[in-house]
């Protein structure tokens, strides 16, 4: 593992065992995130972006089995696999809200209507810094005052009913950073706030990674949110990472076709009035018995028949961190992977056909 | 040092239970209260007076069964008795009147030195609350075992039964529920006492043995007494009990899946903390909200259990009240009884502000 990298995840998978067969919302994901960057996960609703995340901290269903490496480099630089601890145990406890914390979606929902916000801000003080409570509580109200909230000693007392959607949203970063994390997961947390409220978090979000030095992942599926907020993207496209590089590469000469589609379906200022929103056709498939193709092959419109529909590409590096996954790309290590992939698929043909025809013969 | 703040912060955590909004709940609650009350003496009053005829004209049919004949001048001076001459309304002002407030002066408060009149138990032939006050104790007593038993008993088995949900527990637990709740009570009590006798010689039918009766039950015959509770226990103990295990768990489980039991996780909160402190307490409310019920089933008790299994509460009184036209004793057992449920459901109102700051802040109630 690299130095300067927080956490790097290596061939995750994750599998869920259902009557009808075997879902793989994750099939071998590969990223790593560096101290103090934001990395944002790309991809429409059901690529298994949020499943993705909610492994590194062991928080998915116990239905869900992840396999794979989750290393991450803890509080004594000493690294860890995540995905070896026991998910009910004490290790990744002691690593869940004080070294990696989460964000989530709705913050409506993300909060017990039972307990004061400062309840369950103080919640995770109490668990990993100090037993006590006046101290808790002091550490509870400074973090209130960084994202923003006003009156925060009574807003300290107050339920989650009696906040606006926003405030929620602030008073959920608030408990997410409270004991100061070195990784913060964010999961889609602009998604259900309006548009104005959406860029006073952004903002927040932006100014509290440099006070705390930490390294955000930002999942989502707003494009325009990426721009603002990211280093460097990894697109997902079902269960896999299918273009990866600097937010700024990627912008500018995106190169997997499912980017190229994503990035067309955004608005633009100055374009036609009249002209009609790019749109990917289909929908991304269920991740159960898929056949063995790139996963992108019934929606693309670079696709290659009789490569695409019989091999899945891997991640090739085609400039200096831009990664993509692709064999209709005309970039020189893309066709490198293209050739040694089609001379792979002859080879096991040619070895294939003469048992299959043997049994076609046996039959007869 | 440390229990300085602890105190401390328990009085803040007071302070913060008794809030403005929770206070004026509360008083709006029982202000509430009043209102509800004459509306249930009246609805009382007048459905005891629904049957043709009253307790005279039960008891001249008694006597004629037996050969005496009663002339109309005898009767009407019983019904002057008790008057039952006057109109319903003024029936009705005169027993409310009574049971609120009997002056010094009146007989009744002579002889009974009471200042509430339920008035006259005909076929007793005493007191209505006298009659009432016999079994009362009793009847507290005996239900609320029961439902200590229901919740102790209950509420952990749903707890484990929807922490480890499809386990072989779970199902056990779900089965054992459906029958209690599907079996009619007195079946069972049948069954039981059958079993008691073939297996002991004893049906332990009864609350009570004839030295019990006399003497009352002391330390020395609390066994005895424990013995003869396993069954109404268990008969009447079950079927609530079910119940109560499928609410709970189907709640748990609703808990379980919410996005604030994801949070919790995410900052490292321990599992158990996150079932008890997350789950259970927002599990608990509809069960809360039930509570309002008990304490009139605690006056009342069981009856057909009562009746079969010849237990002395209060429920088979009050059968026997309505079948002779006793009309005083029976309509002072159901309004009381309805008496309770109000007293229940406030305070299972206000148990439920305590648990869930909504209700509170809505104001509303249910």
């Amino acid at each position: 593992m690299e130095k300067e990298n927080i956490i790097e995840v290596k061939d995750l998978h994750v599998d869920i065992k259902m009557m009808e067969g075997t879902l793989t919302p994750v099939r071998g994901v590969n990223f790593e995130i560096k101290k103090g960057e934001t990395l944002g996960l790309v991809g429409e609703s059901g690529c298994g972006k949020s499943i993705t995340c909610k492994a590194i901290l062991g928080i998915n269903d116990k239905k869900c089995i992840p396999s794979g490496e989750i290393v991450f480099r803890n509080e004594d630089e000493n690294e860890v696999d995540l995905l070896k601890m026991d998910p009910k145990g004490k290790e990744i406890r002691n690593v869940r809200g004080k070294q990696i914390s989460m964000i989530f979606q709705e913050p409506m929902v993300a909060f017990s209507p039972m307990y004061t916000i400062g309840n369950q801000i103080n919640e995770a003080t109490l668990l990993h810094i100090t037993k006590d409570k006046k101290k808790a509580k002091e550490i509870s109200l400074e973090v209130m005052r960084k994202v923003g909230i006003a009156n925060v000693e009574k807003r300290y007392n107050q339920y989650p009913h009696e906040f606006s959607g926003g405030m929620l949203q602030r008073a959920l970063i608030a408990m997410a950073l409270v004991c100061n994390p070195k990784l913060l997961i964010a999961d889609e947390p602009t998604t259900a706030l309006d548009v104005t409220i959406q860029a006073q978090i952004l903002e927040l979000m932006k100014e509290l990674q440099k006070e705390f030095d930490m390294a955000i992942l930002f999942i989502t599926h707003d494009l325009g949110v990426v721009a603002k907020m990211c280093d460097r993207v990894a697109v997902m496209y079902l269960g896999r990472i299918v273009e990866t590089g600097d937010a700024t590469t990627i912008y500018a000469n995106p190169q997997h076709p499912y980017t190229r589609g994503l990035m067309g379906s955004v608005h633009k200022i100055g374009g036609r009035k009249d002209e009609r929103l790019f749109s990917i056709e289909g929908t991304v498939p269920l991740a159960m018995n898929l056949p063995k193709q790139c996963g992108f092959y019934d929606r693309c419109d670079a696709r290659i028949e009789g490569l695409c529909d019989k091999a899945e590409p891997e991640l090739v590096e085609i400039e200096k961190g831009h990664k993509i996954a692709c064999f209709a790309c005309q970039n020189a290590a893309c066709q490198a992977h293209r050739k040694e992939v089609e001379e792979r698929l002859k080879r096991e043909e040619s070895t294939k056909e003469p048992v299959e025809g043997g049994k076609k013969r046996g039959k007869r | 040092m440390e229990d300085k703040v602890s105190k401390k912060s328990f009085v803040e955590g007071l302070k913060e239970f008794f809030r403005k909004d929770l206070v004026q709940y509360i008083v709006k609650r029982v202000l509430m209260f009043f209102p509800t009350l004459l509306l249930i003496s009246i609805l009382v009053f007048f459905v005891i007076q629904l049957p043709p005829g009253d307790y005279v004209s039960a008891h001249i049919a008694a006597l004629a069964t037996e050969g005496e004949l009663v002339d109309a001048d005898y009767a009407a001076s019983m019904r002057a008795d008790y008057g039952l001459d006057l109109p319903v309304w003024q029936q009705y002002l005169k027993w409310v009147k009574d049971i609120i407030w009997t002056p010094s002066d009146t007989p009744y408060y002579r002889l009974y030195h009471s200042h509430h009149n339920w008035k006259y138990s005909f076929a007793y032939g005493r007191d209505v609350w006298s009659v009432v006050n016999d079994r009362l104790g009793l009847t507290i007593g005996v239900t609320a075992i029961i439902m200590l038993f229901q919740y102790l008993v209950s509420i952990p088995i749903a707890v484990y039964a929807s922490t480890h949900q499809y386990s072989a527990g779970d199902y056990i637990s779900a089965i054992i529920g459906f029958l209690g709740t599907a079996i009619p009570n007195f079946i069972l009590a049948i069954v039981l006492m059958y079993l008691s006798y073939k297996w002991t010689g004893n049906a332990n039918v009864g609350l009570f043995s004839q030295e019990m009766l006399k003497n009352g039950v002391h330390l020395y015959n609390f066994g005895e007494f424990l013995k003869r509770m396993i069954i109404p226990i268990i008969v009447i103990g079950t079927s609530g009990t079910c119940g109560i295990i499928r609410s709970v768990r189907a709640q748990m489980l609703d808990e379980v899946a919410q996005q604030y039991t994801l949070t919790a996780r995410a900052k490292g909160v321990p599992e158990g903390k996150i079932i008890m402190k997350y789950c259970f307490r927002a599990a608990i409310n509809p069960t809360v909200s039930g509570l309002g019920g008990v304490l009139s089933s605690l006056f009342s008790g069981s009856t057909v259990t009562a009746l079969v299994l010849n237990m002395q509460i209060q429920g088979p009184v009050l059968y026997k009240a309505l079948l002779s036209q006793d009309m005083y004793l029976a309509g002072a057992i159901v309004m009381i009884q309805a008496v309770l449920v109000v007293i229940g459901v406030l305070l299972s109102d206000i148990a439920l502000a305590f648990l869930d700051p909504r209700i509170r802040y809505s104001g509303g109630g249910r």
